[in-house]
């Protein structure tokens, strides 16, 4: 099963107006690894071209990318107003 | 005057409990919760441990949403081609019930239910921004600008805490603190995981592998615990033997273990109902932070307590002892009008003496042991060798146990020595 699809099961309150991470892009242009891309489990953070592309709406709040970014470029904050994801089973 | 005597962060085990003990013991509580309802954002494998929850709600076992209790605790090795495994199966586990399969999201909120019903003020769908400072002394928590006050914070925050790390009172997370964990939730008939795991009524089944077959120097561990109509089944990958790789996706490693050649058939026909991901607790007593300072205490995963030694994987029961030992010393410093360090400290002194403090101290450098290399690579290809040439009739005489042993240590990638010393400190440590 692709990670797309495991996704896909998921269900957000996805805050349009508060995006609760952010990455500096003038750092992940240089970024010698990319390692975020292999670290995060929601796949939120992808090489497009060899240009990283972030997306916060698939973020499942693990707080991996935080510390698996070396580079400061991840700012993350919880969601909040009770945005992000809600999980059935947990 | 603050508005609350104290000031709940997290409403899951550490939180609830805490809360629950703090309320009931006739203290104002506020217990802020930023998921809506309560539960929905956290994830556990799930087994919870122990009877710890007696110490504020008696009758739990009877009235919690508990999925099975475990019966079969396996440990399992895998590589490409073999699962070497013990199932320790014994009526002494149906007897003396000690692990409880849970789901979180339903778990959680009767816990945060039970909160409120102890008197505990509980806001759901608030989330906190930092705790509030005066004189450097925590006063309350703030939000959006608005700080709200109490005499005693307790941050609970779980295995990502971003109050506790924005408000300076922990180091942020590294690598060496937790690892990756990924879980699966998937549907099967009940009679179906009973047949599987040849189970009856509410009979569990907990197994916890290693998942010797990744290439690469990448480690990770597997669980898989059965509900009562889903199987909740997971990895958990060592965050610095990631990095160390780059090429490897965390959730192809999920994958890789969920169609493994002898874990897919548990699961087969099931239906994938959620896929999820949290941090756990792996760092041991190195990653514990300050428990406590001048009007402010971290419980559970927040505060990096847990316990995992390879064989078994332990957070929630931590989580509750730690936020009813909190609760108590809150009681106490409300009594005393004191929530300075100095009185606050009766915090961390309740820690070392129960369990939770004395577990980490005792197993101190675990995680250098269930993450090494004798672990994740010599033993699953030792054991898969021995195995194999001993079962494996060639039609030539027969050779001694001592000499398959060695032939595969030899073709095991580690020198005999090397073996001995690691598995030396490895049984010291366990």
């Amino acid at each position: 099963m692709q990670i797309e699809e495991k996704l896909s099961l998921l269900n957000y309150k996805t805050d349009k107006g508060y995006e609760h991470i952010t990455v500096k892009p003038d750092i992940c242009a240089v970024c010698p690894d990319h390692f975020c891309t292999f670290a995060c489990p929601a796949s939120c953070y992808t090489l497009i071209e060899g240009k990283l592309n972030f997306k916060y709406e698939d973020c499942v709040e693990c707080g991996t990318c935080f510390f698996a970014c070396s580079h400061g470029s991840v700012a993350w904050s919880n969601p909040k107003g009770g945005h992000g994801v809600k999980y059935k089973y947990g | 005057m603050s508005e609350f005597d104290a000031i709940v962060v997290g409403a899951g085990p550490a939180g609830s409990s805490s809360a629950i003990k703090l309320a009931s013991s006739g203290l104002s509580v506020l217990l802020v919760e930023r998921a809506d309802p309560p539960g929905s954002k956290n994830v556990s494998g799930g087994i919870l441990w122990g009877n710890e929850l007696a110490k504020v709600i008696p009758d739990w076992e009877k009235n919690a949403p508990l999925e099975r209790f475990v019966v079969s605790k396996g440990t399992g090795l895998l590589t490409d081609d073999s699962l070497i495994s013990i199932d320790f199966r014994s009526k002494k586990l149906e007897n003396n019930k000690t692990g409880y399969s849970v789901l979180r999201a339903k778990f959680d909120q009767f816990l945060a239910n039970k909160a409120k019903a102890s008197g505990a003020t509980l806001v759901t769908g608030v989330t906190v921004d930092k705790v509030a400072f005066k004189d450097r002394k925590v006063i309350g928590v703030e939000q959006e600008g608005d700080v709200i006050s109490s005499d005693v914070v307790i941050l609970a925050e779980g295995a990502n805490p971003r109050v506790a790390i924005d408000s300076g009172l922990r180091e942020p997370i590294g690598d060496r603190d937790v690892a990756i964990g990924i879980k699966e939730v998937i549907r099967l008939p009940e009679t179906t995981i009973n047949e599987r795991f040849n189970l009856r009524g509410s009979q569990g089944y907990a197994g916890e592998y290693v998942l010797g077959f990744l290439k690469d120097g990448v480690k990770a561990g597997g669980f898989l615990y059965t509900n009562k109509e889903t199987i909740s089944i997971g990895a958990v990958i060592n965050a610095a033997d990631l990095r160390a790789n780059n090429s490897t996706y965390s959730y192809n490693i999920m994958e890789q273990f969920v169609t493994h050649p002898f874990i897919a058939p548990y699961l087969e026909g099931g239906k994938v109902e959620e896929y999820s991901a949290h941090l756990v607790c792996e760092g041991g007593i190195k990653s514990v932070p300050r428990l406590s300072g001048d009007g402010y205490m971290i419980a559970g995963d927040s505060a990096s307590l847990g316990f995992s030694n390879g064989l078994v994987i332990q957070g929630m029961n931590y989580a509750i002892t730690s936020g009813i030992a909190a609760a108590e010393a809150a009681i106490e410093a409300k009594t005393k009008g004191n929530f300075s360090a100095a009185s606050l400290h009766s915090y961390d002194e309740k820690l070392a003496l129960n369990y939770v403090l004395e577990d980490m101290k005792n197993f101190k450098g675990i995680e250098g042991v269930t993450w090494s290399s004798l672990m994740h690579k010599a033993v699953p290809r030792i054991a898969e060798k021995v195995f194999f040439d001993m079962f494996y009739e060639t039609g030539e005489p027969k050779r001694h146990l001592s000499e398959i042993l060695l032939e595969s240590i030899a073709g095991s990638g580690m020198s005999k020595s090397q073996l001995i010393l690691e598995a030396y400190r490895a049984a010291r440590r366990m």
